[in-house]
């Protein structure tokens, strides 16, 4: 990189300062759309150049991902999780494989706006109130989507269901960071797409705001049937979310362990003390533990 | 904290913030405070002339000086508008054009690349000694004055808009990205949106710099009108009350500006963290 002589006007501009989390409005009643679409990861391998070397980042990757199916990554920092996900979303190149999302290649998904993003931060537009931060991704490409966006009164249903029905008008700095995170969900859900791609969404999330998103998202999930590709650090979020939860290993990245959750749903707190909810949880520590022991 | 015994009526008087001056008089303070900080530069100006008996040819006081201007509005109105427009002109040329260049520069690594070592030297360069340049080629009309206001100006606007192009949210980015939103809506939704913070933080510095462009334009001679001409004859023809009183019009004019900037910023970054000051950006000046 070129240092860039512009320190003389460079100016600083503060970020919002996050607050603390809140309690959601209880669910209201399902509106079905069943949406979800199947993605097929074949024998994906991809490399990273870093000067004058290449970093192996994913391994022979092979996930098949039924419509429908909440599927959580779980693994060290560094094994590839983020790159798995930019990749099924087309947003960085892979090397080997094939990777197709409802038949079609990612970047093909991408122009057809048949995937829902949710970066680790929420990343909301600060000059948009919250209603019109849930609809930006409507508002872009619009010839490219193939199936409609969530129409003014199921968006509205959304942030009422995520506790934000007082806040439609507010702009983002008026909001905790766990709020924020929430208009980040409802978006990612208003894109109406089939396939969901979340990236450590509640990373910056104190534990107790943590674990109210988790049962929220479940909440919004259940009633759409998207099919979710979902990354975390926390073994309890990944067990109460999901059907399936993949253990990945570093250097290169692979996936080592798949623990199928057999837990019934709708999923609830009081799982938390089931005995199946606890034997899954060993069983994907112990694959972490052997993974981090390496 | 500790616990709070006390029953429910009494925990009701318990618990009222404590006692604080009334949020008017705190505002009404605030108000007063710049005006009181004036008064104050100006009492000491005032009280030292006085004082120590100084001819007012090396200073006159700050009371001679409006006296002054209370009795030739005419000539300052007229004077004024003149490096007003000059200035104008200037800062409006320079905005466009930064504009421009920035957003080129923004999405093209070779552009920018290109550009760098132009900032460079125009930004190491003391661009007041390009003001005969111009004459030559402009002749004395406004043109000159016009243009070394534009080239003071240009620099900030160019590198701040700049900077806040490229200063894109990289998560919003992506968000964008993953939708294969096109450049020119990644520029409307996200890019010019995030860089208005920056470009008003340069418009403030460029309300005072297309000021003292326009008045290097007219001091380097062959200018008839505008307050730097009526500086410089005052300095000359040692006309002291006009050279404080082409002073103290500028000064008003820069201040004027500014609050005026500074309103239309309030309302437009309502939504930037920088506007949560107390007072708003206005506070800041
Ligand atoms: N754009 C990039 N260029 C070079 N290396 C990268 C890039 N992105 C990620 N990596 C490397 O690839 C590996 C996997 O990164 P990432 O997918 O972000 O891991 P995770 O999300 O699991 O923490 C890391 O070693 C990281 O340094
Ligand atoms: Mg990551």
């Amino acid at each position: 990189m070129t240092r860039r002589s512009r320190a003389a006007y460079d100016v600083a501009v503060p970020a919002p300062s996050p607050g603390g989390g809140r309690t959601a409005a209880p669910a209201s009643p399902a509106s079905a759309r069943s949406i979800g679409a199947p993605v097929s990861i074949r024998g994906v391998s991809k490399w990273f150049r870093t000067g004058s070397s290449f970093l192996h980042a994913l391994d022979e990757i092979d996930v098949e991902i039924r419509p429908g199916e909440f599927v959580s990554l779980i693994g060290p920092s560094g094994c590839g999780k983020s790159t798995l996900l930019r990749v099924v979303g087309g947003l960085l190149p892979y090397e080997l494989g094939t990777v197709t999302v409802d038949g079609n290649s990612p970047a093909q998904a991408r122009d057809t706006k048949q995937i829902g993003f949710a970066p680790q931060t929420p990343s909301l537009l600060g000059w948009r109130t919250v209603r019109r931060n849930v609809t930006l991704l409507a508002e872009v490409n619009r010839r490219g989507a193939i199936h409609p966006p969530l129409g003014e009164s199921e968006i509205l249903e959304l942030l009422e269901t995520v506790g934000l029905g007082d806040f439609l008008d507010r702009l983002p700095k008026e909001l905790s960071g766990g709020m924020q995170q929430r208009v980040s969900l409802v978006r990612c859900f208003a894109l109406g797409a089939p396939v969901l791609l979340m990236d450590e969404p509640f990373s910056a999330l104190d534990e107790i705001t943590r674990n109210e998103m988790r049962y929220l998202l479940l909440d919004l999930w259940e009633r759409t049937g998207h099919t979710v590709v979902f990354v975390t650090h926390s073994i309890p979020e990944a067990v109460i979310l999901s059907d399936r939860v993949l253990v990945m290993a570093t250097k290169p990245g692979r996936v080592v362990h798949s623990e199928t959750i057999g837990l019934p749903r709708p999923r609830s707190a009081q799982m938390e003390d089931d005995e199946r909810y606890l034997a899954h949880m060993r069983s994907v520590r112990r694959a972490l533990g052997e993974v981090s022991a390496r | 904290m500790t616990a709070d015994t006390a029953p429910p009526d009494a925990a009701g008087t318990a618990r009222q913030p404590p006692p604080q001056r009334p949020q008017h008089l705190r505002r009404s303070a605030m108000t007063v405070a710049p005006i009181a900080g004036l008064v104050v530069v100006f009492g000491i100006w005032e009280f030292y002339v006085r004082v120590f008996n100084i001819s007012p040819l090396t200073l006159p006081t700050p009371w001679s000086i409006l006296v002054h201007l209370r009795h030739e509005p005419g000539f300052y109105w007229r004077h004024a508008q003149v490096t007003l427009l000059e200035a104008a002109w200037g800062y409006g040329l320079a905005l466009g054009a930064s504009l421009i260049v920035a957003t080129f520069m923004a999405h093209s690594r070779f552009v920018e690349r290109a550009s760098m070592p132009v900032i460079v030297l125009l930004q190491s360069t003391p661009v007041a000694v390009l003001a005969p340049v111009f004459l030559i080629w402009f002749g004395f009309g406004h043109w000159p004055k016009v243009l070394v206001a534009a080239v003071f100006c240009y620099i900030p606007f160019t590198i701040n808009e700049f900077t806040g192009l490229r200063s894109v949210d990289p998560g919003a980015y992506e968000l964008l990205r993953s939708v294969s939103a096109s450049r020119t809506e990644i520029f409307w939704k996200l890019r010019f949106p995030q860089s208005l913070p920056y470009l008003f933080s340069a418009g403030r510095l460029c309300v005072g710099l297309a000021l003292v462009g326009a008045v290097i334009g007219e001091m380097f001679g062959g200018s008839t009108e505008g307050l730097g001409n009526t500086a410089r004859v005052g300095q000359v023809r040692l006309l002291i009350d006009q050279l404080w009183g082409s002073i103290f019009v500028l000064a008003l004019i820069g201040v004027i500006g500014n609050l005026l900037l500074a309103a239309v910023e309030t309302r437009v970054l309502r939504w930037h963290s920088s506007q949560d000051l107390p007072g708003g950006s206005a506070a800041t000046l």
